[in-house]
This record gives structure tokens, C-alpha cells and sequence, in this order.
């Protein structure tokens, strides 16, 4: 019974469904109020992302004829559920997540599945500029993908696991694994701006070129779900690389895990709101080159020296 | 541009038109030439000083005739005028001289209902799609 | 590769008024366009000839509302030309100070447009807090950030005093600081120049034949300037650079408008600095004498040509309007030939649209 009530509550509450919605309210409105200063705009009260969140589940839900309706009905969900469920093999602070040999893989399959409904939505919502939207962001999935997972196998082939809770475990008595591969870090914050459409990547969904990209024919809680499965991802996304990168909640000193948890994670989204800032947006093409010819072939740099070097 | 050369020129070219050149407020010369002679007169505009800067094509209904100014300008001012006829004006178009006049043209052939020989697309242009009205600039309708 | 037809418009992100532009596109890059404008076209050339001069000035300055006060300065030179009328010295100084000022504020608007067209909204909020700099000054000085008033048939309808004028220069340096910032994003800043380098490129014959006019055309390489070279109000008294750049892409455009905006800064302080004593009007009569004037000024995007013509009574015949806006859109299919999509609206940024200057 007390199994069951406590799965529950990791389920739902902690670190589940109900901290990682306060975590994407939360960061959301940190990123928006950093960029905001950064471009000398005060920025949003603490309240914007959730008053958003309930402003769009109220509103009226239409789309064009054309769309296909149970998809554009299913994909926003499907998006939802891949993103939670990766959430549950990330461990938060000192809570332990149900963690098995594989799940780094199995994470970023799931990790992967919002990028797929996306470009589908693209495809399925009927408008010309959602399918221009989601041609894109297929492209741009292949060029930050592949960077991404071989930045990420690094610090697996170094701990010799490829559990996320073992990856973290093993920094609490070895060097964090950003100091010992830093490119793989900067690699994988590339990879993971991508992932979560941010400027210079932000690419499909260049408001200037084609409205909305691939969400502009979605309204009211189909674009409610959207966001707030791409407000998690980055919450999930964050998190994963704190874990693998900046060894999760341990510092060497006795201190409140979540919390020291908590402050490298709002390190990581500071660098992301500032690359956001300083930077125009890259044109697929111009962004494709970048991912094929120079972060992939240091990706691949990495994880050979991390092979040649770092097991031996 | 030397304007008095300029002026010569075409009146050596066009000896039997009236020219009538006056100077007009702000640094500008005002010759007047026939209908036919108006292509001509650009292209040696064109090939003699190398003037192609057209400023724009105005058109006006004077009550007794359609004017069409044509604006150059290279340091000075030079206005070609011609006069077309109420009922039915034509001309020639100049797009293929200078493909800048072709939306002037479009304008001038909408507002006063001028036709321009050769201009490719009399497609609405500033008006809508659906305007019934008579051309905006004619003195005819009421305002 | 099957063709898509992308709607640039009537309503679009990119477009800050309404015009249609049908792209095809094949891919990601552009094989044909065709271009719709009439959308805010208001009819306003026949509206002039049913008002008298004076009521059309107002008129006038609702052409286009960014660039009100130099359609204002085109129409009144030209009246007053018709007129034979003396404008006083420091009426002309004002009215060019107030041109000057309109520029800044117009090339700064244009950088945030441009900007944001490319993704790099942090240019565009900056750019846009510090033109509030001058839209200040311009309230402070008339009483309207858009709308100025300033012209009347004569003169001016503004003055301005010492304390005024140090003021206004303290703020001119502060602005100068900030424009000297944008010019080192536009020089050095890597994935502003990946975006606008060899995008939308014209040559200088290309720009000659569309008879394309201001800072596209001295992009282009084409010297052109009508305060140089055919001056009007007291640009001859002034010392200033013409700005010409010759990679004719939409780069060397961003180089030539945010230097010719330093060029105006150093404008509006000699004309704050020597600015004459003496009236600020003259008295205009209300008709007309029978006559035609063609007034030529250098707007912020380029020629405009007023041609008024008078037949003796309180009420323009004729009053043809052609704005700089024009020549730049005929020259724009020329420029969305064979580019990418993602690169349009940094194309159609690049001319400096102002569609109700267009449309009328």
C-alpha cells in the first residue's frame, strides 16, 4: 500500500508531474525575465507563465479544415507524455530515480519523440506555413541530434554505465564530467538549444518568415499542451545535462541536494537565456553546415578521445 | 546635365515640335513635345546624355485635354510634357527604355484611363480589384 | 521538387502594413513572385484637390507617418515656390533640424525592423529604446511624435530657445554613443553579417534601370543624394558626407542608413549650434497664383517628388505625389529571384518598405 501511495506521489508530485509543471512555470518565467533585463525591457511578473497557461486552455480551439483532425488532437499529448515519461529516469537532487542499465538511451528516444510531433503537426494542420515550419524542423532535428547523442554517450563510456543514475552517482567521487570534457558540454548545450527551438536555433518557428511554423494553425489547449510540453522539455532537457554533465545534486561540501541541484540548474538556463540574447537566427542551411561540418566531427573528436583516452 | 545642350539636341531631333522650354520652380525645365515623338525624344535622352533617371509620370485631366508629364531628373530637372486626346488616349510605353516606369505607367493608366501601348500588365494596380467607378482622376464623376 | 506558394500578406509577421506578396517556392529557395500593393491606398491625390493649401498640408502629413515631416517640407517648398515667397532663416533652420531628426528616428526604426526580420530581437529593442531619444525631442519640440505640424505655408510653427538647444545636445551625444554600438554589431557581429551578406543584391545597373532613389540605390553604388546635390531648405550651408557603399546586398544597405544617421546627428548639431535669429514666417496668401512647381527633397528612403500645379484659386489642380517607396518595389523581383525563403523578410526589410507612402 505504501508502495503504491508513495509511486503515486512520485508520479504526481514530486519529482512528477506537479514539480515539473511548477519547474517549467518557474524557469519559463526566469528565461523571459533574464532576456527581458538583457535587452532593457523589465520583463514578466513571477505569474505570466502560469496566467498564460490557464489564458490558452480557455480559449476556443479551432482549426483549418484541411487539418487532420484526430492527429492535430493526439500529436500535442503524445508530445506531453513522451516528455514526463523521459522525466522519470532523470534524478532530481537525492531523490532516485527507477533507474536500469539503458535508460540514457531509452531517455533520449523519448527525448526525440516531441521533435517527430512537431514535424508531423507541421504537416497535418493544413497551412502552408506549418508545413515549410515542420520541412524545417525535420532538418534541423538531424543536424543537432546526432552532435547531441554522441556528446552525451561520452560521459557514458567514461562511467562505464549507461543508467543516468550511475552517470550521476560516479561524480559525487570523481571530477563533475564537464571539467574532463568540456567540449562534450558545449556540444551538448548546442545540441540541446536546438532541441528546444531556442534562438539562434529557433528556425522552424521563425516568426518573421512563417508565422508559427508548424503550431500556427493551433489555438486553446492543443497549443496549451504544446507549450507546455516544450516548457517541460527544457525542465527535462536542463536537468538531464546537470546530471550527466554537472554531477547532479553533489558538490563535495554537505549542502541541501535540491538545492545545489537547484542553482546548477539555473546556471545552465542562464547560458541558455544569454546565447539567446547575443545572437541573430541562423538560416537552415547556414544552420546544417554548422551541424554537419563542425559540430558533428567534434562530437565524433570527443567521444574518440574520451575512448583512446579516458578508459585507459 | 547640361541642359541647354540637352535642349538643342532635341531640337534638332524634333525641329517641327513646339518645345516651348520654360524654367520652372524648383530647378526645372519644362519641354513640350507630340505624342509621337515622346519615345523618341527618351531614347535620345537616353543614348546622347545617358539621362535615365525617371522621376515619375504624372498624368492630369485639364478639362480640355489628359497632360502626361514625364519627370527626369540628373542634377537639374527636365519635364517632357505631351498632350493626349479625352476620348481614348494612347501612347507607347517606355518599359522596355526604362523598366522603372512600368508601375508609373500603371497608375497613370488606372487613374486617368490612359493606354499604354505595349505595357504588358494592366492588372489593377493601387485601386481594388473590384472598382466599378470611373478613373479616380478624370474630371468626369463627382467626387 | 514540387512548388509551394507562400503568401507574404496582406497580413504577415514580416509585413508591417498590408501588401501581398505570392512567393513560389521550390525547396527552400524562390522562383517566382508577384506583388499586389493598392491595400492602403486612400485616394489621396484626388482628396488634395478638393481641399484648399492649407488644409492640405495636414493632408500631406498623413502620406506616411514615419517620414510626415519631409512630405510636409516637400509640399510647403513647393506652394511657397508658386507663391515666390521668402522663408526666413531660422524658419529653414528648424524645418531642416526637424528633417535631420526624422531620419535618425526612421533609420533607427528600420534597424529594429530588420533585426527582428532576422531573429536578432535584441537589436531591435535597443535600437527602438534609444530612438525614443528622439521621438522625446521631436514631442518636446512640436508637441507630436508622428505627426509634427511643424511646416506651415511661410515657415515654421515651432521655436525653440538656448536652454532648449543644450538640452537636445546632451541627449545628441548620448544617442551618438549608442548608434556608434549598432554600427559595431552591423561591422563585427558574426550571425548579423552570416545573414545579411550577399542577400538581395542589386546591382548598380539594376538599380538605375528601376530608377531605385536613397539608400538602396548609394548601396548600390549609385552617389545620389538630393541634399548634395540639389539642395533644398539650408543643406547648402551644411557639411556633411554622402554615404555610398557598392556590394549592393542588404548589409551594405544597414551600412550606408546607420552611417548616414551619424551623418545627421553631426547635421542636427551645426544646425542647434548656428541656428539664426529672426521671424519664423511669412505671410502666405491663400490663393495661389496660376503656375506648376515640381519639389524635390531627400526623404530617409530616398527622392520624393511633389508636382503641384495652380490655377489661380485656394485649390491645388493637381498635386502628383511619387515616394521613394515606389522604384524600390519594382526593383524587388528582381532581388527575390533565386533566394532563400528564410531570407525574405530580411530582403523586404532591407528596401525599407513604407507602403502607405506607396499606396497613398
Amino acid at each position: 500500500m505504501t508502495d503504491c501511495l508513495s509511486a503515486l506521489f512520485s508520479l504526481l508530485i514530486f519529482p512528477g508531474f506537479a514539480f515539473l509543471l511548477l519547474c517549467a512555470l518557474a524557469f519559463q518565467w526566469i528565461d523571459r525575465l533574464v532576456v527581458a533585463r538583457l535587452q532593457g525591457r523589465v520583463g514578466p511578473p513571477w505569474y505570466q507563465p502560469l496566467a498564460d497557461l490557464i489564458k490558452l486552455l480557455a480559449k476556443e480551439d479551432v482549426l483549418p479544415t484541411e487539418a487532420h483532425e484526430l492527429a492535430c488532437a493526439a500529436l500535442p499529448m503524445v508530445s506531453l507524455a513522451a516528455v514526463l515519461t523521459a522525466a522519470l529516469y532523470i534524478p532530481v537532487g537525492k531523490h532516485s530515480a527507477p533507474s536500469f542499465e539503458g535508460d540514457l538511451i531509452v531517455v533520449l528516444f523519448l527525448l526525440s519523440i516531441p521533435a517527430l510531433a512537431y514535424f508531423l503537426a507541421g504537416w497535418l494542420s493544413g497551412s502552408v506555413f506549418s508545413v515549410v515550419g515542420g520541412n524545417r524542423s525535420l532538418l534541423q532535428y538531424f543536424s543537432y541530434e546526432v552532435p547531441f547523442l554522441m556528446a552525451l554517450s561520452g560521459p557514458a563510456i567514461l562511467s562505464g554505465s549507461w543508467s543516468i543514475a550511475q552517470i550521476t552517482a560516479q561524480q559525487s567521487h570523481a571530477p563533475w564530467i564537464v571539467l574532463v570534457q568540456p567540449l562534450g558540454f558545449f556540444l551538448a548545450l548546442t545540441g540541446l538549444i536546438g532541441k528546444l527551438k531556442r534562438s539562434p536555433f529557433d528556425i522552424p518557428k521563425a516568426k518573421s518568415e512563417i508565422g508559427a511554423g508548424p503550431l500556427t494553425e493551433f489555438s486553446g489547449r492543443k497549443l496549451a499542451l504544446w507549450q507546455l510540453s516544450l516548457h517541460i522539455k527544457t525542465a527535462v532537457g536542463i536537468f538531464l545535462l546537470v546530471d550527466v554533465f554537472l554531477g547532479g545534486a553533489s558538490i563535495g561540501l554537505p549542502a541541501p541536494a535540491i538545492l545545489v541541484f537547484g542553482i546548477k540548474a539555473l546556471l545552465v538556463l542562464l547560458v541558455l537565456s544569454l546565447v539567446d540574447v547575443l545572437y541573430a537566427r541562423l538560416r537552415i542551411d547556414q544552420l546544417v553546415n554548422l551541424g554537419w561540418r563542425v559540430l558533428a566531427p567534434l562530437a565524433l573528436v570527443q567521444v574518440l578521445v574520451v575512448i583512446l583516452i579516458g578508459v585507459g | 546635365m547640361n541642359i541647354d545642350l540637352v535642349l538643342q539636341v532635341l531640337h534638332e531631333r524634333f525641329p517641327t515640335d513646339p518645345l516651348k522650354p520654360r524654367t520652372v520652380p524648383i530647378d526645372e525645365t519644362v519641354v513640350t513635345l507630340t505624342p509621337e515623338n515622346l519615345r523618341p525624344a527618351v531614347q535620345t535622352l537616353i543614348e546622347r546624355f545617358d539621362l535615365r533617371h525617371l522621376s515619375t509620370i504624372t498624368g492630369i485631366d485639364t478639362g480640355d485635354e489628359i497632360e502626361l508629364l514625364y519627370h527626369f531628373w540628373d542634377g537639374q530637372g527636365l519635364t517632357l510634357r505631351t498632350s493626349l486626346p479625352r476620348e481614348n488616349p494612347h501612347t507607347v510605353t517606355l518599359i522596355d527604355l526604362i523598366p522603372g516606369a512600368a508601375f508609373y505607367e500603371r497608375e497613370a493608366s488606372e487613374m486617368l484611363h490612359i493606354v499604354f501601348d505595349g505595357h504588358p500588365t494592366p492588372d489593377p494596380f493601387l485601386l481594388p480589384d473590384d472598382w466599378e467607378g470611373a478613373p479616380p482622376l478624370r474630371k468626369e464623376e463627382a467626387p | 521538387m514540387s512548388r509551394i506558394t507562400i503568401p507574404i500578406g496582406p497580413q504577415h509577421p514580416a509585413l508591417k502594413e498590408p501588401l501581398s506578396l505570392l512567393l513560389t517556392a521550390e525547396g527552400e529557395r524562390i522562383v517566382e513572385s508577384t506583388l499586389r500593393i493598392g491595400y492602403a491606398h486612400r485616394g489621396l491625390e484626388r482628396i488634395f484637390q478638393n481641399r484648399n493649401y492649407v488644409q492640405n498640408i495636414h493632408i500631406v502629413e498623413r502620406v506616411c507617418g514615419i517620414c510626415s515631416h519631409v512630405h510636409t517640407t516637400a509640399y510647403c517648398q513647393g506652394v511657397e515656390a508658386l507663391l515666390g515667397l521668402q522663408v526666413p532663416p531660422r524658419a529653414l533652420y528648424l524645418r531642416t533640424l526637424l528633417c535631420e531628426l526624422e531620419r535618425i528616428h526612421s533609420h533607427l526604426l528600420w534597424l529594429g525592423v530588420l533585426a527582428e526580420h532576422i531573429g536578432f530581437t535584441t537589436v531591435f529593442m535597443y535600437t527602438w529604446r534609444d530612438r525614443e531619444i528622439v521621438l522625446d525631442i521631436m514631442e518636446e519640440l512640436s508637441g507630436g511624435r508622428v505627426a509634427h505640424a511643424v511646416n506651415a505655408i511661410g515657415g515654421v510653427r515651432i521655436d525653440i530657445d538656448s536652454e532648449h538647444i543644450d538640452s537636445i545636445l546632451a541627449r545628441l551625444d548620448d544617442l551618438e554613443r549608442q548608434i556608434d554600438t549598432f554600427l559595431g554589431v552591423v561591422l563585427h557581429e558574426h550571425t548579423f553579417q552570416v545573414r545579411t551578406h550577399a542577400i538581395g543584391r542589386l546591382t548598380a545597373e539594376q538599380a538605375r534601370r528601376y530608377c531605385v532613389v536613397g539608400p538602396v540605390a548609394r548601396a548600390s553604388g549609385i552617389d545620389v543624394d538630393l541634399r548634395r546635390d540639389e539642395p533644398y531648405a539650408v543643406y547648402d550651408q551644411l557639411d556633411f558626407r554622402v554615404i555610398v557603399a557598392h556590394e549592393g546586398d542588404v548589409w551594405a544597405r544597414t551600412m550606408v542608413r546607420t552611417m548616414e544617421s551619424v551623418e545627421s546627428l553631426q547635421m542636427c548639431r551645426q544646425l542647434l549650434r548656428n541656428l539664426p535669429d529672426g521671424p519664423l514666417a511669412v505671410r502666405a496668401p491663400r490663393h495661389v497664383p496660376a503656375g506648376e512647381v515640381i519639389s524635390r527633397c531627400e526623404a530617409p528612403r530616398g527622392e520624393l517628388v511633389y508636382y503641384i500645379r495652380s490655377d489661380g484659386s485656394d485649390r491645388p489642380a493637381r498635386v502628383k505625389v511619387r515616394t521613394p517607396t515606389l522604384p524600390s518595389l519594382a526593383a524587388l523581383a528582381e532581388q527575390l529571384q533565386d533566394i532563400n525563403t528564410a531570407d525574405v523578410p530580411a530582403v523586404l526589410a532591407g528596401v525599407d518598405l513604407c507602403i502607405a507612402c506607396a499606396d497613398r
